[in-house]
């Protein structure tokens, strides 16, 4: 019973699901247009529970580290402090403007966020004069080209020289790009043979045990 | 000479390093200064197929990113706003990020909208966020009500007089994403390749290079690439904003970085040479 649940049940709605997808985007028929649309919905429904799972999960275990005091309780407790004032603000109040849940996040976790991702400037600026060494042909290269680039793509760079915006471009649109398609076809192709795996029961990781 | 000037360029306090970039950061935004800005050819683009649309027209703005890039992808989502506006276009926003994202359109949306003069569900509607970013495109291009049936502010759509005779991505001329994450490549694949919808994205910096691919291959009117892509934006719309004044800083910065790489493998090469 337990293996049906936890493995022939998932593997087989992950077939039916696939499949009804790929006879979706051939098929014209009104009949499984209108059945795959209701799955979709499902999924978001699904999406949403899975979410909820996602707080439940951080709630037990940020929960345990402050009763047993581990290292970087007083963290957890932070975060387990606004995950109930946001959540409660957000059911009873609602999530427009003006309500606690709209202030918590405009104030608070928009410029927390912003603050850190800014870091980066910092650690780049530290990083790149420690590590950016010329030291092969390959290296120099990138070096030469992240160089025009990091110019080309501010208006100091023009100012310059008035030609580097268009030398941006132009490594953009044909060195860059060759590349990026190489990776996006790449990419594209690893998706479709992993899903077919899923579809047909192959691939079995996302059911968490072997 | 040289060894004893290399071994001192070779050991730079890190903090040095940060104090640098500070003030590469504070004084242009403390000072500004007048820099030109040069228009890209793929923002040009983005730029005039808005611009083309018929006035009154609907189109689909997304806010498809986090706070933390704010900095890069708002400037972008409120110059084209303006834009939408200066033309009369009804807006319909969504999300695909849920940390954010509705809360950010909802805040840059009615700020403008009191400036503008445009009232909520007759020239603009936030539908918010719906978990499974896939199935909420793949089933916004069946129907707009079965993933969406009602507004961020739980309105049902018939109640919104702007969204009466909306339900598929045929009603919108025209969709704009604006993102920090590779919700783009779903916008491409999903709704541009099965749906036919035109689109074109704003993105951050260090997206921009991927994304090239796609407005080559026509599957992108256009691109915004960071916060130079914004302040092209805004400059073609006529309203200097938050990505023009950052110009400076940006420059600055990415000036600092250089200086500080060259300096780098000034002091590599000639310790090496000592060697």
């Amino acid at each position: 019973m337990h293996s049906f649940f936890g493995k022939q049940l998932p593997v087989a709605v992950a077939f039916f699901s696939g499949v009804l997808m790929i006879i979706t985007f051939f098929s014209g028929d009104q009949t499984v247009a209108d059945f795959s649309q209701e799955q979709l919905v499902w999924v978001t429904i699904v999406g949403g529970f899975s979410l909820l799972l996602g707080v439940a999960s951080i709630t037990r275990v940020s929960l345990s580290d402050v009763r047993k005091r581990r290292k970087g309780w007083p963290y957890k407790a932070v975060l387990l402090i606004f995950l109930v004032a946001s959540s409660l603000g957000a059911i009873i109040e609602g999530t427009e403007r003006g309500t606690l849940y709209d202030w918590l996040f405009q104030n608070m976790n928009a410029p927390m966020m912003s603050t850190m991702f800014s870091l980066l400037a910092f650690y780049i600026a530290s990083a790149a004069y420690r590590a950016f060494r010329a030291r092969t042909v390959e290296a120099t290269i990138l070096l030469i080209t992240a160089t025009i680039v990091m110019l080309g793509r501010v208006p100091l760079g023009e100012l310059i020289y008035g030609k580097l915006p268009e030398i941006t471009d132009w490594i953009m649109n044909y060195p860059n790009l060759s590349v990026q398609r190489g990776i996006i076809i790449g990419a594209a192709l690893g998706a479709a043979s992993m899903s077919l795996r899923i579809i047909l029961g192959i691939e079995r990781t996302y059911l968490g045990r072997q | 000479m040289l060894t004893r000037i290399a071994d001192v360029l070779a050991r730079i306090d890190r903090r040095i390093i940060y104090l640098l970039i500070s003030i590469s950061v504070i004084i242009p935004t403390l000072v500004i200064f007048p820099l030109p800005v040069q228009v890209s050819p793929e923002t040009q683009k983005l730029y005039d197929r808005v611009e083309a649309i018929p006035d009154s027209s609907m189109i689909l703005l997304t806010f498809d990113y986090y706070p933390s890039t704010l900095a890069e992808t708002e400037p972008m989502s409120v110059a084209v706003l303006k834009q939408c506006w200066r033309k009369n276009l009804k807006v319909v926003t969504l999300s695909t990020v849920g940390l954010g994202g509705p809360s950010i359109a909802d805040r840059v949306m009615s700020t403008l909208a009191d400036k503008f003069g445009k009232v909520y569900g007759i020239d603009y509607v936030n539908l918010g966020y719906k978990a499974n970013y896939q199935a909420v495109l793949l089933g916004l291009g069946k129907s707009i009500r079965s993933i969406y049936p009602t507004d961020y502010y739980d309105t049902p759509l018939d109640s919104l007089p702007m969204m009466k005779n909306v339900d598929t991505y045929d009603a919108f001329d025209f969709i704009f994403i604006v993102s920090d994450n590779g919700i783009v490549d779903n916008w491409v694949g999903l709704v541009n390749a099965q749906f036919g919808s035109e689109m074109g994205a704003g993105v951050t910096a260090v997206m921009a290079p991927k994304f090239y691919a796609y407005v080559r291959s026509n599957q992108l009117v256009g691109l915004l690439g960071g916060m130079k892509g914004a302040a092209e934006y805004e400059y073609l719309v006529g309203e200097k904003g938050a990505a023009t004044a950052g110009m400076g800083a940006q420059s600055l910065v990415h000036l600092t970085i250089i200086i500080f790489i060259l300096i780098g493998n000034f002091a590599y090469f000639a310790g090496r040479k000592k060697k």
